[in-house]
């Protein structure tokens, strides 16, 4: 699947990343736990957390994550969208919660684990 | 991270990769003023104070294999979710300390964790560093230096399975005493 089919069935809105949204979406994950996140992440995942600290942008570089949903409709400081933008993050925001979220991504089929790594 | 020992086990990293010799670690729990401070000491190649000012950036690293480095930066998101912060002190050719200071009863604090199979496994892991580890509570003081314990094994290495044992076991008995066996 691909972000923007993701961004279009749950109503998504882009904070940051706009003109990446054809990248593919393999996996998901949802934790707050940066430092686990680091761990579990992997190419291709959408991760959805509350965290909105520029080290979420960090991150998500570093694993190359297919995008960041930031639940809840939590704000985005206007700093940390704009290095997501530098470093090709993608960043989407939904009034749903993680647990919503992840419920409604998995039942599009996004499983826990990419099936075929790269 | 989950607990104060992971990051421990983090941001002695940045010392060994500094070149340090002798590693100072405490851990002091100030009930009283409601503070843990977390103190990281080394007397490796040191920083200069534009180099301190980037350190806690995520994409500041000293790697050249990747553009990211986030043992700092996460440790001081940890801190300021926690009411706290990270301070760094640090001077080229005499060292640096780390200080990371948590409010003690905040919600999101993390817990102090399995210090003695951290500082167990730093020893064992860098036999050729010395590493002290002094840990505070207010019922009473627990101190680790290796060197003392170099002098008592004589000719058995530091990192002999025997002697790594042993310091696992003298620091956590001695955080049981000073936590009044409840653990921290």
């Amino acid at each position: 699947m691909k972000v923007s089919q993701m961004v279009e069935a749950l109503s998504l809105k882009v904070l940051a990343g706009e003109s990446f949204l054809e990248r593919e979406v393999c996996s998901g994950y949802c934790c707050d736990l940066l430092s686990r996140v680091m761990a579990k992440g992997e190419k291709g995942m959408a991760w959805i957390t509350v965290q909105t600290h520029m080290n979420v942008v960090a991150v998500a570089a570093l694993v190359e994550m297919a995008c960041i949903i930031i639940p809840e409709g939590i704000e985005v400081e206007r700093k940390v969208l704009d290095k997501a933008e530098e470093e090709g993050v993608i960043m989407l925001s939904s009034h749903l919660t993680a647990f919503e979220l992840a419920g409604k991504l998995y039942q599009m089929g996004i499983a826990p684990v990419c099936k075929v790594v790269d | 991270m989950e607990d104060i020992s992971l990051y421990i086990l983090d941001l002695v990293q940045n010392s060994i990769a500094a070149a340090a010799t002798l590693i100072e670690v405490s851990v002091i729990e100030d009930v009283q003023n409601d503070k843990l401070i977390l103190s990281i000491k080394d007397n490796g190649q040191g920083m200069d104070s534009q180099t301190v000012k980037k350190v806690t950036d995520p994409f500041y690293t000293t790697r050249t294999t990747r553009k990211v480095g986030l043992g700092l930066a996460l440790v001081e998101a940890a801190a300021q979710a926690c009411g706290g912060g990270v301070y760094i002190f640090s001077q080229p050719g005499k060292g640096t300390e780390v200080k990371v200071e948590f409010k003690y009863n905040h919600i999101d604090r993390p817990p102090v964790g399995k210090i003695d199979e951290t500082v167990a496994a730093l020893v064992a892991c860098n036999p050729s560093i010395d590493f002290v580890y002094t840990h505070i509570t207010p019922v009473g003081r627990l101190r680790f230096d290796s060197r003392e314990v170099r002098q008592r094994i004589g000719d058995l290495r530091i990192d002999h399975p025997e002697v790594v044992e042993w310091i696992r076991e003298y620091i956590r008995e001695g955080i049981d005493e000073i936590s009044g066996g409840g653990g921290v």
